[in-house]
């Protein structure tokens, strides 16, 4: 196994600056269903599904469109016609021309980004009510011409007489049809040239996961995407969403699409590893799908909240962000984790939900393990002792991105919305949002209830 | 020039509060060499060509013709977006005679004839330059038209052409003549036979005008080109002007295909689309001199041809209407930021899709999911319609697309200023919806139902704050029918109404305030016409004889494709209500209830009166008559005269109209013909339902009701005597000799 270099903490002061802060809490979040990419949103276009959400979110909190200082959306691949997603998205939504609004990226986690941005901007006093979205529509995202097509273009552009034209044409070739994907040149990190799902093989390989362990870890989580899904529990953080251009029979899209029922561990053995044949463990079932999706928020503070009738759905208490090798990115939790940790007196133990985002179920499994490792926390964190040990039934336990999916830029934002709601839907105290992203790099925000 | 005529506007009548000479034209000097005329009268919002403004013309263009040491010449409107509104239109429609209007044409024509003999193009050695924007109609353009160079103001206000034709008049201060000469045949065609208004880059690329500059650029341009600083050429014709325009054979193909277009267009009911054809024809081919002669002795008839009358005085009530949603002091009412609509059904569905399209975020409600989808599919196929024919740019579809909010909840209605619902016809239904709407959307709110049937005032009954409850009674389909009845209750407040016919003008319809009586207006009017369709049915007459007979009287479709287009079902619910409330004389005839048990409901369900079948498009398309249709009771009609069918219809319903008016269900014939014309396509030509009716006089109708009266078939009839009994007002117009408009 690779070494990673011991974290620092670069918020020396985070107890003291904390805690003369103001509370900022989510004061209140939605979100789309998420679709399967190529499927329901196929014709969607992601300022559309942005647009769309907040309107729904403003009636619903009956939010006036001028309250907030700023909006901040994170979105993954940008569409080349939405330069600045989160100003395009914030004028189609009807906000008033004055409210200014940027874009963030970090990958997996802009999402995240744009709610820890909006908290960092609220620290410092630059505003007290921020809108943070992330946006991300898979099934946009395009075929590129490849380097000897784009060269055959400059050619025949810079062509002047008939025979440099006649010559430039001449020097057409089939192989310029070939495509590049962008979605998959996207998955993959070009500092090492390694797509996602080989950084989660090596984890399999460095924490010994099967690929069992792997398929098992999958059906659970459809099992309990099916289940939450059943029991009501997204009623509140999914609106019902009709997309662009559906065909004549379709319908509103009242749930993720993407959960499977009854997914079971046979089914899954038939997969053949997507990434490493033969002998990996990653297969499109153990891993999260390509869906489209979008989630919001409302930062505030807990007394703009108030002013604003808004009853908080969770304070966050702290966040951190954390970088680690690019070739185990997966592992990008951990580290954030501890540090998000450090100086707030929270174990993992006092944690009562964990919403871990599912990139790969050997990735979680390998965090999970690697919370629970006294070696992994000494050599890694600089800690004598493990993090703690984390039980199944904390980690996920509305299914994740195995069952409904991975909309890079959205998740983030998604992952703390179910993490915030399940505050109250399982009565606990504290809840954990984390992720891994592309890059090596882990982010992790630490709710707590919001006493009223 | 004015002085062996002491008036040469003599029985041309003047504006009420007509200002002095030389107030009316601004006569400027901005630099030496060059002249400014500024129309900018201090009597009217946008300059018309009226007497003081002809006069005030005639006077500056002597000034330029006097003065030797000017270069150019600048005629341009008070700002970069107001220029002229053309011909005084009221003065039009009040001229009795032929030689009145000659005397008016030919002032005007004259006048421009003048600026074009002062112009280089006229070999004159001035550069003369109209630097205009905003509207641009008729006359305002035809000025312009004289001029070397035309300087546009690039705007989306801007709309330039000639419009004459709509007003059943053609252009005669030079349009026909010019035109053709300027941009060629078949683009003139387009322009003046249509008589649309085209946008600025529209009017820039067939060369109509020579250069669009931004407002703020305009007079320098102006300024410019006219002291020959900037160099604008004017398009050429060149070989096409003798390859087409002046080429007897392609302009024979050319006429042919145009003339076709337009009998399919007006139906032969409107002369000015052929005549102005005609003269667009052969202008080039003409000195300019005749085809300015020509036009002008066309107009003089037209103009005073009853057609034009009806067509002038409806552009004045459409005028008016737009005038419901200003207050006293002429302030336009605010327009809605924020609307609700309950009920995804057909209506509410079509009602929530306008709004959102015309700029109201607009929160859709129904209790089904699947209404809602279907409502929100709909709509996006509206628009990307439109974007596809661009009729809307891009970003205003997506606009419209995104305004569009739906929910089966009763989130997000605390913001909507107004809620509109369109949900079942039943009093308690609207009762309930109302009340929570009411309570979630705060005293003040407007509550608009899209009753046709209910009464509002039961409707307000039990809300608190009545006064802003109202009636907004739209038509089917919404998208297509131009009109709205804004039914009053006795409550409502005129605040209220003037709000509602803003929204109404928003959502480019127009309104008319009618009283809350059964059938409101249209319905109430259509009620007796239909169903005396189906009656001579009953007696033997042919579905299609009748259809053709109505259609050729103007009617833009026979009363059983109404009928099917409407749906048997619903006709027949509004013509029970109609029997409950207005009794004897609107009993409902039951003949085709055979129909409605089989389930032949019209084009919707693929039968009605007639039988449909997929056409083109998949549309459905007439294939003769349904053969489940009853038989007729009796031969009585089989043989009626074409006359007596359209009489057995027309003057029910114009008897209908009579009791309305007395009753002010609508506050003036005028707007009650408004209705008629908007509301049912009743003949424009015609003028509308009272109109038509003061064309035959109330004695004749009287006369020709009695005979009807009178016939068998209605004495025998329940009811029948009481539909063709005179109405008081029309007996009391018929003994004073009175008419209904006066």
């Amino acid at each position: 196994m690779a070494t990673f270099s011991r974290i620092r903490t670069s918020w020396p002061n985070a107890k003291d600056a904390m805690s003369t802060q103001p509370e900022i809490v989510l004061a209140a979040g939605l979100r789309l269903p998420q679709a399967r990419a190529g499927g329901a949103y196929k014709r969607e276009d992601a300022a559309h599904m942005g647009a769309v959400l907040t309107r729904e979110l403003l009636a619903r909190t009956g939010l006036s469109p001028d309250v907030f200082d700023e909006v901040l959306a994170g979105c993954v691949g940008q569409p080349h016609d939405q330069a600045n997603l989160a100003r395009v998205i914030s004028l189609r939504a009807g906000l008033p021309h004055s409210t200014p609004a940027y874009t963030v990226a970090r990958n997996c986690a802009s999402g995240m980004e744009a709610v820890t941005s909006a908290a960092t901007q609220i620290m410092a006093g630059r505003g007290t009510t921020f809108l943070c979205l992330g946006v991300e529509t898979m099934s946009a995202y395009p075929l590129l011409l490849n380097k000897k097509a784009t060269d055959f273009f400059g050619r025949l552009a810079f062509a002047r007489s008939a025979g440099a034209r006649l010559s430039a044409i001449a020097s057409w070739r089939p192989s310029m049809l070939a495509p590049r994907i962008a979605l998959l040149e996207g998955l993959t990190d070009p500092t090492n040239d390694m797509i996602m799902g080989s950084t989660a093989e090596l984890l399999a390989r460095d924490f010994g996961l099967s690929r069992e362990d792997a398929d098992t870890y999958a059906t659970e989580s459809h099992t309990r995407a099916a289940a939450a899904r059943d029991a009501g529990r997204f009623d509140q953080e999914i609106m019902p969403y009709f997309p662009l251009g559906a065909s004549k029979k379709q319908k509103a899209l009242v749930a993720d699409d993407s959960i499977r029922d009854g997914q079971s561990v046979q089914a899954l053995a038939k997969l053949r590893p997507y990434f490493e044949k033969p002998d990996g463990v990653v297969t499109v079932g153990n891993a999260c799908g390509i869906t489209d999706g979008a989630a919001a928020l409302v930062v505030t503070t807990k007394e703009r909240a108030a002013e604003l009738g808004l009853k908080p759905l969770a304070k966050i208490k702290s966040f951190a962000w954390a970088g680690c090798d690019p070739s185990r990115m997966g592992l990008g939790p951990v580290f954030s984790t501890a540090r998000c940790l450090e100086n707030t007196g929270v174990t993992l133990n006092d944690i009562g939900a964990i919403e871990l985002n599912e990139a790969f179920a050997v990735q979680v499994l390998a965090c999970r393990k690697a919370f629970g490792s006294k070696a992994f926390a000494q050599k890694h964190l600089g800690m004598s002792q493990a993090m703690g040990e984390v039980p199944l039934a904390k980690l996920n336990p509305n299914g994740g991105a195995i069952a409904i999916g991975h909309p890079v830029g959205a998740t983030g934002a998604r992952i703390l919305l179910t993490a915030a709601l399940e505050l109250e839907a399982s009565d606990h105290e504290l809840s954990l949002a984390t992720l891994c992203i592309g890059g090596g790099q882990g982010g992790a925000v630490l709710l707590e209830r919001c006493s009223s | 020039m004015n002085t062996e005529l002491q008036n040469p506007l003599e029985g041309v009548p003047g504006p009420a509060n007509a200002p002095g000479p030389g107030e009316s034209i601004r006569i400027e000097r901005p630099e030496p060499g060059l002249m400014r005329l500024v129309l900018d009268p201090p009597h009217r919002k946008l300059a018309v060509f009226d007497v003081p403004m002809l006069l005030d013309l005639d006077a500056a263009l002597t000034e330029v013709e006097n003065e030797g040491s000017l270069r150019g010449l600048v005629i341009m409107g008070a700002d970069p977006l107001t220029f002229a509104g053309g011909a005084d239109l009221e003065a039009i429609g009040k001229l009795e005679t032929e030689e009145a209007v000659g005397r008016y044409i030919s002032f005007g024509q004259g006048l421009f004839q003048r600026i074009h003999k002062l112009s280089k193009g006229g070999g004159g050695n001035l550069m003369v330059v109209a630097a205009i924007g905003g509207p641009i109609p008729g006359g305002a353009c035809e000025i312009a038209l004289a001029c070397d160079r035309i300087v546009l103001t690039r705007d989306d206000k801007t709309r330039i052409g000639l419009p004459e034709v709509q007003l059943g008049i053609v252009p005669g201060w030079g349009g026909c003549a010019r035109l053709p000469r300027r941009i060629g045949v078949p683009a003139a065609l387009g322009v003046i036979v249509a008589g649309k208004l085209v946008r600025y880059r529209a009017a820039l690329k067939m060369g109509m005008v020579d250069r669009v500059t931004p407002a703020e650029y305009l007079e320098r341009v102006a300024a410019d080109i006219a002291m020959g600083r900037e160099k604008c050429k004017r398009k050429q014709r060149g070989k096409w002007s003798w390859l087409i325009d002046k080429n007897p054979l392609a302009l024979g193909v050319i006429e042919r295909q145009a003339a076709k277009g337009i009998l399919k267009a007006t139906g032969g009911h409107y002369p000015a689309a052929s005549v102005a054809l005609d003269l667009v024809l052969r202008s080039p081919r003409q000195h300019l001199a005749d085809a300015l002669t020509e036009e002008r002795r066309v107009n003089s008839t037209l103009a005073t041809n009853p057609i034009t009358r009806a067509l002038i005085g409806i552009f004045e009530m459409t005028e008016f209407a737009k005038g419901l949603a200003k207050d006293e002091d002429g302030n336009k009412a605010e327009s809605f930021g924020r609307g609700a609509v309950v009920g995804a059904g057909i209506m509410g569905g079509a009602i929530a899709s306008v709004m959102a399209e015309k700029g109201v975020d607009t929160r859709l409600r129904d209790l089904s999911r699947d209404a809602l989808d279907d409502a929100v599919r709909e709509h996006q196929a509206a628009i990307n319609k439109k974007r596809k024919r661009r009729q809307l740019k891009g970003h205003k579809a997506n606009a419209a697309i995104d305004r569009f909010e739906v929910t089966t909840g009763s989130e997000g209605f605390t913001k909507c200023e107004i809620a509109i619902e369109a949900v079942a016809e039943v009093m308690a239904v609207k009762h309930a919806v109302l009340g929570e709407l009411s309570e979630l959307m705060g005293p003040d709110a407007i509550l608009a139902t899209n009753t046709s049937s209910l009464s509002v005032d039961e409707m307000a009954r039990e809300l608190p704050n009545p006064g802003r409850v109202v009636g907004m009674h739209f038509f089917n389909p919404v998208r297509r029918m131009p009109l709205v009845e804004i039914v009053r209750g006795s409550a409502t407040t005129d605040e209220t109404v003037r709000r509602i016919a803003r929204l109404a003008i928003d959502l480019g319809k127009t309104p008319v305030v009618v009283r809350d009586v059964p059938g409101f207006l249209v319905n109430r009017l259509l009620a007796p016409y239909l169903d005396e369709a189906v009656c001579l049915l009953q007696e033997g007459a042919s579905p299609g004889r009748v259809d053709r007979a109505m259609k050729q009287f103007g009617m833009p479709m026979g009363p059983f494709e109404l009928l099917d287009e409407v749906g048997l079902d619903i006709a027949g619910h509004a013509g029970l209500s109609m029997e409950r409330g207005y009794g004897e004389r609107m009993i409902a005839n039951k003949f085709l209830k055979p129909l409605l048990d089989s389930g032949d409901l019209g084009k919707k369900t693929g039968a009605g009166i007639f039988r449909y079948e997929k056409g083109k498009k998949g549309r459905p398309k007439s294939v003769g008559l349904n053969p489940r249709l009853p038989s007729p009771d009796s031969t009585r009609s089989v043989a009626l005269p074409q006359g007596d069918i359209v009489d057995r219809l027309i003057l029910a319903m114009v008897n209908e109209g009579a009791r309305a008016l007395e009753e002010r269900v609508a506050a003036s014939p005028s707007e009650l013909d408004l209705a008629t014309i908007f509301g049912m396509g009743f003949a424009p030509f015609r003028g509308g339902l009272l109109a038509y009716a003061d064309t035959r006089g109330a004695a004749s109708i009287i006369e020709r009701l009695g005979y009807i009266k009178a016939l068998p078939n209605i004495t025998e009839r329940k009811g029948g005597v009481a539909r063709f009994t005179p109405a008081p007002l029309l007996v009391q117009l018929s003994e004073t000799g009175g008419t209904f408009h006066v």
